[in-house]
């Protein structure tokens, strides 16, 4: 690992400190795999959109899916133009859900956009360490389909 | 970067970012700080006594598309190849740290709060602080954002 910088140890940093506790969000008592819902919805992150692309545009791609609650298109501080992603917000994991079959990989402006969820609900699993998931206890599978969504 | 670790940089391999903006002064120490771990927990911490005196901590495990999308506004930026050298040292005004390890670099800068970018033209390096300067900007609105949508709260801008 090669370091540069002078940053050596005098940091007032809040998080490298360790101290104090974190606020996780409220229904936060699931833990496990699969997308984490938001206070008010469902969000989605949108990668490789095309610079030039504008709000509209995405928006009146997503709207099919349902009801955009919230878009965020962020603009690159130097050029002013699309800093290649965005953030939509559905109102039912159900919407999200058929959104990213329908849109991930596929076509905006000539350019191919990549969908998926924003937040999980626990941590990435690094792929070289993956052991069989074996339940603990027997989850009749409608109950494993309603943790999904 | 020859060595063929360049291809590794993109989408796997250790990654971390932090990035602390502050002072302390007649108000206590005021901040906004915030982290990527490996694992995708967002970690955020953000404290202004002017408007109210209590500190907000969140945290968010975010998704593998997520940190790959940070990793790839960082990798454009190249602020990795830059060094904070010749940067302007913290002072009473503030702080700006930002410490970031991608593939087998790690860089650890630190400098004073950048008012503007005549700020940046005026200093020593302004090639390098320019790309910091902006990217810091990127970051904070990709944080803000996901912060602003998963918790419905605001950032203070410190």
């Amino acid at each position: 690992m090669r370091t540069r910088g002078r940053l050596l140890g005098r940091s007032p940093s809040v998080l490298a400190s360790n101290r104090d506790r974190f606020d996780p969000l409220a229904d936060a008592g699931k833990p496990g795999h699969g997308p984490q819902r938001s206070i008010e919805g469902w969000i989605l992150l949108v990668s490789g959109v095309k610079e030039d692309a504008e709000e509209e545009d995405l928006y009146n791609a997503f709207s099919e899916f349902g009801h955009v609650k919230d878009l965020h298109f962020n603009l690159e501080r130097r050029t002013g133009y699309g800093k290649g992603y965005a953030f939509i917000e559905y109102e039912s994991c159900e919407e999200a859900e058929i959104a990213i079959r329908a849109m991930n990989g596929s076509q905006l402006l000539t350019k191919t956009i990549y969908v998926d969820w924003a937040f999980s609900r626990g941590p990435i699993q690094k792929l070289t360490s993956t052991r069989p998931l074996r339940r603990r206890s027997r989850t009749p599978p409608r109950r494993l389909a309603a943790l999904t969504c | 970067m020859a060595t063929g670790g360049a291809g590794e940089d993109g989408a796997s391999g250790e990654f971390y970012l932090r990035y602390y903006v502050g002072h302390k002064g007649k108000f206590g120490h005021e901040f906004l700080e915030f982290e990527f771990r490996p694992d995708g927990k967002l970690r955020y911490a953000n404290n202004s006594n002017y408007k109210n005196d209590t500190m907000i901590r969140k945290e968010v495990f975010v998704s593998p598309s997520v940190l790959r999308e940070a990793r790839r506004i960082i990798q454009e930026s190249e602020i990795m190849k830059e060094d904070d050298n010749n940067w302007p040292e913290p002072d009473r005004v503030g702080r700006q740290e930002l410490e970031i390890v991608m593939g087998n670099e790690h860089i650890s800068f630190t400098t004073s709060k950048i008012g503007s970018l005549v700020d940046v033209q005026t200093s020593k390096d302004p090639e390098g602080l320019r790309i910091f300067y902006y990217l810091v900007q990127d970051l904070k609105c990709f944080v803000f954002s996901l912060i602003n949508l998963h918790f419905k709260i605001k950032p203070i801008q410190s």
